[in-house]
């Protein structure tokens, strides 16, 4: 996902933390500083610096990735991750077990018995299907923000009080990793805005009113400041792994230097994010905890890969892009932009995916190499070094021209971008390609990029004016939207390239709607390997995800950020 | 009349540029590509979810219906909802706005009480110990950009002082029991004083110059000489004498860093994370949130207008040459 704002904007904005956050594909947190290995004590206020907000805790109408976090703690989900044996797995929460039928259609779920809301009223299947049908009826409108969660969901209804069956369209390949971004709402306080055209549902506000605000998670909500402290309580009537904590205190910062001067004088309990230039110092402190492991973030040379622009069509040239590629020096970027907290990698989806392709690349740094590709390719340097792209004919052809190039980059990146451009610029400059930086707000470079006004993909217009970017996207367990961003259907949406490929989308639909796990890996990694071969991305590196906490608190798990009511409920005290 | 005539024009100046505001307002956040929605960076934020966003908050028409509905609302008082919460602008406007009045009112007392003190010593002791120490000063703090002085704070002060460097309250407060009013004041100012000593630093150094300047050419008036040869104490000297004629620049400099006073407080409340109207406006920006943008430059706008008018109307009170 691409970050906005902060991460702020992919937050910031974008999606920060609910997938910036998100734990690594493989492998446990590595951890400086005291270690925790006293005895749980219950109680504590816990208190929690993040440099993302909750800007809404209506699950139907939310921007914001902390937003997310925050349904996780308060409404119920029928299935969530855990991560087990150095890997994520799908694990109950409302519900305990599920089957499906032979042709994956049907999905029957059994739930917890004798769970209750927050007001004391039966939280039942019932629910579920009420929920799931009234979004599934407005999918397109006041509830499309949770909709494809359901996805191809025909309808869901309720037998019994614990058993839920969700009838789908087709089969869908990914059903459970959808279901774990569902959350189940009290159809007894939400029915009433079901009303017309459903608008009430996307309106209403639970915060606007804490004393009639029915939750069903492992905690309720206590007090609510958009820009400051929200806190949570444990919710007495809640029907899973309770939590050890009195409340939880979680505070937005503007400003990561504030909140790391906050931690280090004893005024923040848990960072769920440290930046990178942070790291160090924390580490040298004895009373703080920093766990380190593999992130979802990955940093990529984004590249108009529009087959219908008209300008720098040699970019097009899978053949060019490798060659530059090769010259920039990923281990540079990784020292002296993440002073050393993140990793090469080289497909779309990352190594968060399940299914990554681990067989991609990797990507040499040879310059020497490059260049000798270049040259064959017919891109002589001219007397100032920069290279020339030759006249073409044809229905696109294009004067010849010096290959220079602009790269847009968005000011949100969690990261020193400009440094990063400057070695990639360095790179460049080796191979004879001169590029300059275009520094844009990240929804106007963002906007530029993916949607500008006259971007229609009905008419394969949009994707023109500039021919090179520099960005992240921040990849999921499951690897379905990472996937879909560079298919047709994501033009002038989520689709950064332009790429128009027809047999990768016939592929995409067809990894949709396998069922057979080991079938479906297959497709997916064939599509990584048809978005290498094609350069659509230059993957560079894959950040670290680091979060830290002070001596005295215990069960921080970073993989579970954004994943499970696990994250939430597990931290401790010790002593 | 004169006065009648001086008042009248003056306000009638001031309801203009209002106008003007509000216009320019509405324009100049729509000259840049893309709006609201497509500013929108979240992965559920659909296509489907888009197009709906876009009808419902009336971003499908065009800009002059948008105008048009924009003046009409604004004529009944009502500033709109916000794009992004859809929330009515005053809801979400008040709360930040109460913040900054608190944190900006702190810092501009430190400063003027602070700005004034030196810059008199500083004109009364010229040439002085005390004199080079309050101009360097004052150079010094006038210099600083606010958001590098904040984050020294940060890193240097705040540590030291053993305060909060973000929001406006301990996030333990009241969780566990009920906090007391007193509890709850000191918390509230323990919070303020940093964003507000900051501002006040920066502040103080443009006060204590402009303060020192006036009462230099004060001081070297006939009267000041008349008065000290009648036999007037220093201080009645200064006070009457010259302090008080040296006011009229200061009043102009106090209305007219108004608007620096809440620009500045912009990088300030960012650094110090405090839930302002500063830091509202930077996340509308990014989130090309027009209601909410339109409704805090209108109340920027009209605070500045009004902090000059009042200048004026001040004007017509202190000086006689133009009420006379």
């Amino acid at each position: 996902m691409r970050r906005t704002i902060p991460v702020v904007v992919a937050l910031v904005a974008a999606i920060t933390l609910v997938l910036t956050a998100c734990g690594g594909g493989g492998g446990n947190a590595t951890g400086s500083g005291g270690s925790e290995t006293g005895a749980v004590t219950e109680g504590g206020i816990l208190r929690v610096g993040s440099i993302n907000y909750i800007d809404s805790f209506n699950p139907f109408h939310f921007i914001e990735s902390q937003s997310y976090n925050a349904f996780i703690m308060l409404y119920p989900q029928l299935v969530q991750y855990d991560f087990q044996n150095g890997q994520y797995v799908i694990v109950g929460d409302l519900a305990d077990s599920w089957e499906t039928s032979a042709d994956g259609k049907d999905w029957t779920f059994h739930l917890k018995s004798g769970t209750k809301w927050s007001d004391g009223q039966p939280l039942t299947a019932e629910d579920v299907a009420w929920t799931a049908n009234t979004t599934a009826k407005y999918a397109s409108g006041p509830t499309a923000v949770m909709a494809p969660s359901l996805a191809h969901l025909k309808s869901a209804e309720a037998p019994d009080p614990t058993t839920v069956v969700l009838h789908y369209k087709t089969p869908v390949g990914n059903v459970l990793a959808q279901l774990e971004q569902f959350f189940v709402v009290p159809e007894h306080v939400w029915s009433k805005f079901d009303t017309g055209d459903g608008k009430g549902l996307k309106t209403y506000a639970p915060e606007n009113d804490l004393s009639s605000m029915v939750t069903g998670g492992a905690f309720t909500l206590k007090q609510y400041e958009k820009k400051g402290t929200t806190v949570f309580i444990p919710d007495p009537n809640y029907w899973g792994e309770k939590p050890h904590v009195q409340a939880i205190a979680l505070t937005y910062y503007t400003n990561a230097d504030s909140m790391i001067a906050d931690m280090k004088s004893g005024q923040v309990d848990w960072v769920d994010q440290v930046p990178f230039n942070a790291v160090d110092v924390l580490k040298k402190d004895s009373n703080i905890v920093v766990q380190q492991i593999p992130g979802a973030e990955t940093t990529n040379i984004t590249w108009n890969s529009n087959p219908y622009k008209d300008e720098n069509r040699e970019l097009l040239d899978p053949q060019v892009k490798k060659a530059l590629s090769m010259c920039v020096d990923r281990d540079k970027i990784i020292e002296v932009v993440f002073n050393g907290y993140a990793e090469k990698v080289e497909s779309l989806p990352g190594k968060i995916s399940l299914y990554e392709n681990k067989n991609l690349g990797p990507l040499e740094h040879n310059c020497a190499e490059g260049n000798a590709m270049l040259d064959q390719l017919g891109y002589k340097k001219g007397p100032d070094g920069i290279r020339i792209a030759p006249a073409t004919t044809g229905k696109y052809a294009q004067p010849a021209h010096k290959m220079q190039y602009e790269i847009m980059q968005p000011t949100s990146l969690d990261f020193n971008g400009p440094r990063a451009f400057d070695i990639v610029k360095e790179g460049f400059a080796e191979a004879g390609v001169d590029v300059t930086l275009k520094i844009g707000g990240d929804s106007t470079a963002a906007y530029e990029i993916e949607t500008t006004d006259h971007c229609d993909p009905k008419t394969n217009s949009g994707y023109t004016g500039w021919d090179i970017a520099m960005w992240d996207w921040v990849g999921y367990v499951d690897p379905d939207f990472m996937l879909s961003v560079v298919t047709k259907g994501q033009w002038c949406s989520w689709s950064d390239t332009g790429w128009d490929n027809p047999d990768y989308d016939a592929l995409y639909e067809k990894q949709g709607t396998t069922v057979d796990e080991k079938e479906r890996a297959a497709i997916v990694q064939q599509m990584e390997q048809m978005i290498y071969d094609n350069w659509v991305y230059t993957q560079l590196v894959e950040e670290q995800y680091i979060d830290a906490h002070v001596s005295g608190w215990d069960g921080m798990d970073p993989h579970l950020n954004a994943y499970a009511k696990m994250y939430w409920t597990r931290p401790h005290k010790v002593g | 009349m004169r006065g009648f005539d001086y008042v009248s024009k003056r306000v009638l100046f001031a309801v203009l540029t209002v106008f003007v505001a509000i216009t320019l307002n509405f324009v100049l956040f729509r000259t840049l590509s893309g709006d609201a929605v497509s500013a929108l960076r979240c992965r559920q934020c659909t296509q489907a979810f888009k197009e709906y966003q876009r009808q419902q908050l009336g971003l499908d028409q065009s800009k002059w219906e948008q105008y048009k509905l924009y003046l009409q609302d604004l004529a009944h008082g009502d500033m709109g909802k916000s794009l992004r919460s859809e929330q009515p602008v005053t809801h979400e406007l008040w709360p930040p706005i109460k913040n900054t009045m608190a944190m900006v009112a702190l810092g501009t007392a430190f400063s003027i009480v602070f700005g004034i003190l030196v810059g008199v010593v500083c004109a009364w002791r010229r040439g002085t110990w005390a004199d080079k120490g309050g101009l360097w000063s004052g150079l010094a703090f006038y210099s600083m950009p606010p958001q590098w002085l904040g984050l020294l704070m940060v890193l240097f002060v705040a540590g030291w002082l053993g305060l909060p460097t973000a929001g406006i309250k301990d996030p333990t407060l009241g969780i566990l029991g009920d906090a007391s009013w007193w509890d709850v004041f000191v918390d509230r100012m323990r919070h303020m004083i940093l964003p507000a000593l900051t501002l006040g630093l920066v502040l103080y150094g443009e006060y204590a110059l402009v303060v020192r300047s006036a009462m230099l050419e004060t001081l070297g008036e006939d009267y000041v000489l008349t008065a000290r040869a009648k036999g007037l104490s220093n201080w009645r000297t200064v006070r009457t004498h010259g302090l008080r004629n040296a006011l009229l620049p200061i009043v102009t400099l106090v209305a007219l860093s108004l608007g620096f006073i809440i620009g500045g407080s912009i990088t300030i409340e960012y650094v110090f994370s405090y839930p302002g109207i500063g830091l509202e406006v930077v996340e509308a920006i990014d989130q090309r949130d027009y209601p909410i943008l339109q409704g805090a430059f209108l109340l920027l706008t009209l605070s500045v207008i009004g902090a000059n008018l009042l200048a004026d109307l001040l004007y017509f009170k202190l000086d006689p040459r133009v009420s006379g």
